[in-house]
């Protein structure tokens, strides 16, 4: 067996640390290459034109695992209103017509999550309480602490003073958590990297316009899919703020939404006026966000694939809402040029320093 | 006499525009940038030297328009600032209770929503051209009709024709099938300008809401057509700034005095010497990784000034440490 999976965002080094306690030898586990334009080539010349942005770069990730003899692919499903959930279905027929007869163990992120991680690991490997547990404690121990990185480095962006340091800094930290063989390592790993993140040289004059960025989950995490959105704006000084992350998916999704602990409760009752339901995927908590985070952030990023029908449904509710919150609504596909994106952001930034300054005008003469 | 030098390198042409310190505009110059921005710079500064005022010196350069970081590295600016904001500023100048900015250029059309001498939002073309310069500029040719009489045959037209504007392919297609029903040249070219505007009012400034006054710029201006049409299109007037087609190079220009005033930055501009100078672009293609990025690189005298394009840094790294080895 030779099993694998498509990229998103770092959930390979948590799928390398689980499947190395799990037993699963190198030699069965294909990491897929890193998605690049390749990949997107791949997924693009063998998709559905209609199909959107992380159907297309899935299947490229597993097309390119197949050609490294991949036969077991992971892959998500779910029930919700948005195509993921026949994501795995057309991909295993795409494969097949490719001549790649593998087999799909899919995982299920509609409920039931929990049990579907258990599930898909006795699948792999047979069932063993012993063994399972602790492997996946140690996988999601590596995905706590990339997170709380990514957290510091997106706030070191906005403010260092020689750009480009904190994504260095980063990019070690990936790779040294990666290779780390147990818990403690990945503690001591963490306070390293977050130390050395604060001690990067801040330029002391910085103001930097706080942004949120919310949307369609994989466009927003995924670097490729989003053409380094979070990196360019660190260089035009934004601090980005980001309620989403793989991190606190897995921890209310498999622990505390079982206890009836919903993580998006405030965000969807503040989108109540405004959508009273569930749109699919992520359209719901984009129109929250908004609303809750209105006083907060001076501006959001809203990003989703292009044909995304949750996140249309959402981006054209936004402009109507109370709460006045400057919306920038980017739309991803293998057609979208970065230079067009980066203007668009350039202006964005621009507006909220003019927003900015005009309110503190207008603060300063109420008081005198 | 301190001046300050603001220059839009867009996608069909160059502008140039000097200000003074009163920022009032001293000297400008309007060039078809025909895919060769660089020479075009350079042919635009030798004009602007020319008519510089006597004892003048430019004290501060901003660049902008889609070549605006080739033409940063090349000029020496102080300041690189994205099309929108260098138009927002330069209509809050020359009209300052500006509400809605419309501008349509060359390849991209733009609205800006202005309140209270604040930019509220703005948007931007995203998937197609048939809303912009371009179009129309394609059109004439079919029609065999040059640009600049577009606006007069425009205003003759009395029963202008309905064209499909949505799409640039499907808009031809319509307007030759017009043409051979025996409709009029000028009731065709309006029905063009109606299309093309009511194409950048659903797409666009799609849910943008446009209040008076508004202030229509951008090369397209010129074309009285498309005035009339917004006017009708729009129930209002819509005022035509007299340097309508400079306004990027002018907010560029404001833009740069403001920083120079509030900074006191000392400007890196490299002088007229560089209308002599040669320099030479080039591009390749990375192949160290599966992304195989498209690298452009521009050289003065033969030595690397900057490259752009790669996803990693890689090669813009390459340029700083180049640097500072020299």
């Amino acid at each position: 067996m030779r099993v694998s999976f498509p990229n998103f965002s770092n959930i390979h080094v948590v799928i390398k640390a689980v499947a190395r306690k799990l037993g699963v030898t190198e030699g069965e586990l294909v990491v897929p290459p890193p998605t690049t334009q390749k990949t997107l080539d791949l997924g693009v010349k063998y998709s559905p034109a209609e199909a959107c942005l992380p159907f297309k770069l899935t299947l490229g990730n597993l097309i390119e695992a197949c050609e490294m003899g991949a036969d077991t692919l992971l892959q998500a499903r779910g029930t919700g209103i948005c195509r993921l959930g026949y994501y795995a279905k057309v991909q295993e027929q795409i494969l097949g017509d490719l001549g790649y007869n593998a087999r799909f163990l899919t995982y299920d992120v509609s409920r039931n999550k929990l049990v579907g991680i258990f599930s898909l690991m006795k699948n792999l490997r047979g069932a063993n309480w012993f063994r399972d547990i602790p492997a996946l404690h140690f996988g999601m121990s590596k995905l706590f602490s990339l997170d709380r990185i990514d957290k510091v480095v997106r706030h070191t962006r906005a403010v260092e003073r020689e750009r480009g340091g904190a994504n260095r800094i980063y990019k070690e930290a990936i790779a040294s958590i990666d290779g780390a063989e147990n818990g403690r390592e990945v503690k001591r790993l963490t306070r390293k990297y977050i130390g050395r993140l604060n001690s990067v040289a801040k330029d002391p004059r910085a103001r930097p316009v706080k942004i949120g960025v919310t949307g369609e989950i994989y466009v927003v995490l995924e670097p490729f899919a989003n053409m380094d959105l979070e990196m360019e704006m660190g260089k035009l000084g934004v601090q980005v703020e980001r309620t989403l992350s793989l991190s606190r998916w897995v921890k209310y999704s498999l622990f505390l939404n079982p206890l009836g602990i919903d993580e998006w409760k405030d965000v969807r009752k503040a989108a109540m006026p405004y959508l009273k339901r569930d749109v699919g995927g992520d359209g719901w908590e984009s129109v929250g966000e908004k609303v809750f985070h209105s006083r907060e952030y001076d501006g959001l990023v809203h990003v989703a694939p292009f044909t995304c029908m949750p996140e249309i449904v959402a981006e054209n509710i936004m402009p109507s809402t109370k709460e006045d919150l400057p919306v920038l609504s980017l739309v991803f596909d293998e057609q979208m040029g970065k230079q067009g994106m980066i203007t668009r952001l350039e202006a964005f930034v621009d507006l909220l320093k003019f927003r900015r300054r005009s309110r503190e005008k207008h603060e300063n003469f109420s008081g005198c | 006499m301190r001046t300050f030098l603001g220059v839009d390198v867009g996608s069909v042409t160059t502008k140039l525009a000097l200000i003074d310190e009163g920022n009032q505009l001293i000297a400008s110059i309007y060039l078809r940038t025909q895919g060769k921005p660089i020479e075009m710079i350079q042919d635009g500064l030798k004009e602007i030297e020319k008519r510089m005022p006597p004892g003048s010196e430019i004290y501060g350069l901003a660049t902008t328009g889609s070549a605006r970081y080739l033409a940063g590295v090349v000029l020496g600016a102080d300041l690189i600032k994205n099309e929108i904001t260098s138009h927002a500023v330069a209509a809050m100048h020359h009209v300052p209770d500006v509400q809605t900015v419309v501008e349509i250029g060359g390849q991209d059309s733009k609205i800006i929503i202005i309140r209270d001498g604040v930019v509220v939002d703005f948007g931007m073309n995203t998937v197609c051209a048939a809303g912009t310069g371009s179009f129309l500029d394609h059109q004439a040719a079919r029609l065999d009709v040059k640009i600049e009489d577009f606006g007069g045959y425009a205003l003759e037209s009395e029963m202008p024709v309905r064209i499909a504007g949505r799409c640039t392919v499907f808009a031809e297609s319509d307007m030759i099938h017009k043409q051979q029903m025996g409709h009029r040249t000028q009731d065709i070219i309006y029905g063009l300008c109606q299309a093309l505007v009511r194409n950048y009012l659903n797409n666009v400034a799609l849910g943008k809401e446009i209040l008076p006054p508004v202030v229509f710029q951008g090369g397209v201006a010129f074309n009285q057509g498309i005035v009339r049409a917004l006017d009708e299109g729009l129930k209002t007037h819509v005022s035509v700034p007299s340097n309508h087609e400079l306004m990027g190079a002018i907010g560029a220009a404001l833009l740069v005095h403001e920083e120079v005033e509030v900074e006191g930055i000392e400007t890196r501009f490299k002088g007229f010497d560089i209308i002599q100078m040669d320099f030479q672009t080039s591009s390749f293609e990375c192949g160290r990784c599966p992304n195989n990025c498209e690298i452009a690189q521009l050289a003065m005298n033969g030595r690397i000034l900057a490259r752009w394009g790669g996803r990693c840094g890689r090669w813009e790294k390459v340029i700083e440490e180049e640097l500072t080895i020299s």
